[in-house]
C-alpha cells in the first residue's frame, strides 16, 4: 500500500547525490547530468556511480554500486538501461537511499508496464519516493541541484524566484524552463515527473503547498491519477498560495457512454474544468496565460475587488484598455473628488481628471508618480493598470524606475502594459527584474489582472466564513 | 444500467425536498382521463431505450378534454410500439411559459460525483449552456453555478430566482451523494410564478 502523500523533503533537498550511470563519455546522458551538478555547483557530496568504474569520473571518486559508498545517499538519479533500473532500484533500496529519480525511458510511455509496475513495487517495498521514470527530474537554482540531461549551454538559467513549476511532460517543462529567463520571472523548483509511476501530481502539489520557497505553484498534467485526493490537496493548497495549471488534451472528446443528457454534456473536459474552478486553480489555457499568470502572481498582492484605474500617456491604447477590461469581466474605477483635486494640480492644464487617465505624450517620470500617488491611496481603486510608451519624449529610464517604485510599494497590484521595439524592450526587463509585470498588450494585462482578481476572491471567501 | 420506476425516482426526490409536477400512470386511456379530472394534461411514453423522449415524439402536452385525451393515448400507444416495454404516463401541465433548466448528475471516472446545471428542455444540446461541480455542493457553490449560466438574466433574472436554484442543486447534490445512483436526470425542471416543478425524471442505479 502506497502512503497518501510521499515526503519529498529529502529527495528536493538532498543533502548527497549518487548519479548512477555516471560517465567519462560526454555522449552518455550520466555524463551530462555529473558535469551539470559539477558546474551549477550543487553544494552537498557527489558520488559518480558506474558498473564498469575504476577509479574516478570527472575528478570524483566513482563506485561499482550504491551499495559501495557507505555514506547516506539522500537521493539517487538513476540514468541506466530501462532494463537495469528495478536492480538499482534495488540496491538503492538496500543502501537506504532517501529517494530516486529515474530519468531513463523505455516504461509504460513505449508499452513496458510490467517493468514499470516492478519500478512501483521496489519503490514502495522500501518506502522509497521515486520520481519518473521517463522525467528530466528536478533543476532548483537554490540548491543547485540539476538532474536535467540537458546540455547547459542550451538552456538559459533561470534566476531564484518564488514560482514553482512542475510537468508531467518533459518536453514542455524544459521549453517553459529555457523561456522563464526572457519572461523575467524567478524560479523556485522545477519538478519534471514523467510517467509519475510512484510519486505523482498529488504528492507534488502537496509538498509544494507547504515549501516555504514556493510563493506560486505552476503545474501542466495531461490527467491525474488520483482524483479525490488531488481535490483534498488542492483544497489546502489553493487557500494558502496561488496554483496556475495548464492541462493538455482539454479538446479530447468524451469516451464514456451516455445514458443521460446530464452525462452527455459533462465529459472529462468539464469535471476538469469544475475541478479547476470550485477548488481554487487559476486555469491558464496555454503556455502565454502561464508565463503572463505567473508573473502577476509571484510579485502583486491579492486584490481587494475588481475596480481598476488605467492611467497611460497615449490617449488611443487608454481606450483600448477600458475595452479590454470589461471584456475580462472587469471595471474602469471611479476616482473619489479627493484624488482628482489633487491630480488636478499636479497635472497640466490639457489633462483631463478622469480614467482612463491620459497624462499626455509628455508626460515625464514626476507626472507618473504624482497620478500613482494619488491613485494608490484612493479607497476607490483596486487595482492599476500603467500604460507606459517609451517611444514618447517623457518616457526614459526614470519612468521605469517610478513605475518600479510604486509597483513593489502599494498594497494594491499594479500592472504596466509597453509596446514596442528595442528601447521598449530593454526598459520592460529592467521593470520586469525590479518586480513588476510587464504586458505587452492591454489585453494581456487586463486577463492577468483577471485571473488574479478571481484568485483573490477565492481566496477570501474561503478564508473569511461568510 | 437500470432506470429507476417514475414513482419511486419521485418519491426519492419528495424526501429531499425536491417538488416534482403531479403524475399518475394510465394503464389505458380512460385512467388518463379520470387522472385529468377536467384539467390540461400531457401524456409521455416512458421506455429504457428511449432517452429523448420528444424527440422521439413519445410525448403529447396540452391535452384538453375527453375526446382529444382518448386519441392522444391511442396514438401515443401506438407510436411507443417500438420501444416496448413502456408504459404512459400521465401528468398535469406545469407553468406553461416557464423557463425550462436542467440539474442533473454523473460519476465521473476520476473526480466522482458531478452536479450539473443548464439550459433545459429541448435547448439542452441546442445552447450547451451548463455548469458543473463536484458534489457535495454548498449554497454559495450552487449560486455560482447560476450565476455562471450564459443565460443567467433569463433563467434566473432576479435573487430570489438564484436562491431557488441554488437551493434545489444543494438538495440535488445531497440526493445524489446519499444514494447509489449512478446519473441522473431533472430535465426539464420548470421555473414559473416563483416556483419550479421537476417534470421529468431519469435516474439511472
Amino acid at each position: 500500500m502506497r502512503q497518501r502523500y510521499m515526503n519529498l523533503e529529502r529527495l528536493v533537498n538532498p543533502r548527497s547525490i549518487a548519479v548512477i550511470g555516471a560517465s567519462q563519455n560526454p555522449e552518455k546522458v550520466g555524463h551530462v547530468i555529473l558535469k551539470n551538478n559539477i558546474d551549477s555547483g550543487f553544494d552537498g557530496r557527489i558520488y559518480p556511480v558506474n558498473i564498469n568504474a575504476s577509479g574516478a569520473i570527472m575528478g570524483l571518486k566513482a563506485y561499482r554500486s550504491v551499495l559501495d559508498i557507505k555514506r547516506p545517499v539522500d537521493l539517487a538519479i538513476i540514468a541506466v538501461p530501462a532494463a537495469a533500473v528495478p536492480g538499482v532500484m534495488r540496491e538503492c533500496g538496500r543502501a537506504g537511499v532517501k529517494g530516486a529519480i529515474v530519468v531513463s525511458g523505455g516504461f509504460a510511455e513505449v508499452g513496458e508496464t510490467g517493468l514499470q509496475d516492478e519500478l512501483t513495487a521496489i519503490a514502495l517495498r522500501y518506502s522509497m519516493p521515486v520520481i519518473g521514470p521517463n522525467c528530466l527530474g528536478i533543476t532548483d537554482p537554490r540548491t543547485r541541484l540539476d538532474t536535467l540531461f540537458l546540455p547547459s549551454f542550451k538552456i538559459d538559467k533561470p534566476s531564484v524566484g518564488g514560482v514553482s513549476f512542475a510537468s508531467q511532460s518533459g518536453a514542455v517543462g524544459s521549453s517553459v524552463l529555457d523561456m522563464i529567463n526572457s519572461e523575467s520571472f524567478g524560479l523556485s523548483r522545477f519538478i519534471s515527473y514523467g510517467n509519475a509511476a510512484v510519486v505523482d501530481e498529488v504528492d507534488i502539489l502537496n509538498f509544494l503547498c507547504k515549501d516555504r520557497e514556493t510563493r506560486v505553484v505552476v503545474f501542466y498534467i495531461e490527467g491525474v491519477k488520483r482524483g479525490r485526493e488531488f481535490i483534498e490537496v488542492a483544497k489546502r493548497a489553493t487557500i494558502r498560495k496561488p496554483v496556475i495549471i495548464l492541462k493538455g488534451g482539454m479538446s479530447e472528446a468524451g469516451s464514456e457512454a451516455a445514458h443521460s443528457h446530464t452525462a452527455s454534456l459533462a465529459g472529462s473536459t468539464q469535471a476538469y474544468e469544475a475541478v479547476f474552478r470550485q477548488f481554487g486553480f487559476t486555469e491558464a489555457k496555454d503556455l502565454k496565460d502561464l508565463f503572463n499568470f505567473s508573473k502577476i502572481f509571484e510579485t502583486q498582492p491579492l486584490a481587494r475587488g475588481d475596480r481598476i484605474a488605467i492611467i497611460t500617456n497615449g490617449g488611443g491604447t487608454g481606450v483600448l484598455a477600458t475595452d479590454a477590461l470589461y471584456e475580462n469581466g472587469l471595471e474602469l474605477a471611479k476616482l473619489s473628488e479627493n484624488t482628482k483635486r489633487v491630480l488636478r494640480k499636479a497635472m497640466p492644464p490639457i489633462v483631463n481628471v478622469r480614467l482612463p487617465l491620459d497624462m499626455a505624450g509628455d508626460a515625464d517620470d514626476k507626472r507618473f508618480a504624482a497620478a500613482l500617488d494619488a491613485i494608490g491611496n484612493d479607497k476607490n481603486v483596486d487595482a492599476i493598470m500603467a500604460i507606459a510608451l517609451f517611444q514618447t519624449p517623457g518616457a526614459d529610464s526614470r519612468v521605469a524606475a517610478t513605475l518600479i517604485h510604486y509597483g513593489t510599494s502599494m498594497s494594491k497590484p499594479m500592472v504596466v502594459v509597453s509596446m514596442g521595439g528595442s528601447y521598449t524592450k530593454t526598459h520592460k526587463s529592467m521593470i520586469e527584474s525590479g518586480g513588476v509585470p510587464v504586458y505587452e498588450s492591454p489585453g494581456d494585462a487586463a486577463e492577468s489582472l483577471a485571473a488574479l482578481i478571481r484568485y483573490s476572491r477565492y481566496r477570501y471567501a474561503k478564508t473569511h466564513k461568510v | 444500467m437500470s432506470l429507476m420506476d417514475y414513482f419511486k425516482a419521485e418519491a426519492l426526490l419528495r424526501r429531499y425536498g425536491i417538488r416534482s409536477v403531479r403524475s399518475a400512470y394510465a394503464e389505458s386511456a380512460h385512467d388518463a382521463v379520470r387522472f385529468a379530472n377536467g384539467k390540461r394534461i400531457v401524456l409521455k411514453a416512458i421506455s429504457r431505450s428511449a432517452l429523448h423522449k420528444s424527440k422521439s415524439g413519445l410525448v403529447m402536452a396540452d391535452l384538453d378534454g375527453e375526446r382529444e385525451i382518448r386519441l392522444a393515448y391511442d396514438a401515443l400507444a401506438k407510436r411507443a410500439a417500438r420501444y416496448r416495454p413502456f408504459r404512459i404516463l400521465a401528468q398535469r401541465m406545469a407553468g406553461e411559459g416557464g423557463i425550462e433548466i436542467i440539474v442533473g448528475g454523473k460519476t465521473d471516472s476520476q473526480f466522482g460525483k458531478l452536479v450539473l446545471l443548464g439550459l433545459g428542455g429541448v435547448y439542452v444540446e441546442a445552447f450547451r449552456d451548463f455548469s458543473v461541480r463536484v458534489c457535495p455542493v454548498g449554497r454559495a457553490e450552487a449560486e455560482s453555478m447560476v450565476m455562471e449560466l450564459r443565460s443567467r438574466a433569463v433563467v434566473a433574472p432576479n435573487r430570489r430566482a438564484v436562491v431557488m436554484i441554488a437551493n434545489l442543486i444543494v438538495r440535488v447534490s445531497r440526493l445524489y451523494s446519499d444514494n447509489k445512483i449512478s446519473e441522473l436526470d431533472l430535465n426539464p425542471v420548470i421555473l414559473h410564478n416563483g416556483t419550479y416543478d421537476a417534470v421529468d425524471l431519469r435516474v439511472i442505479t
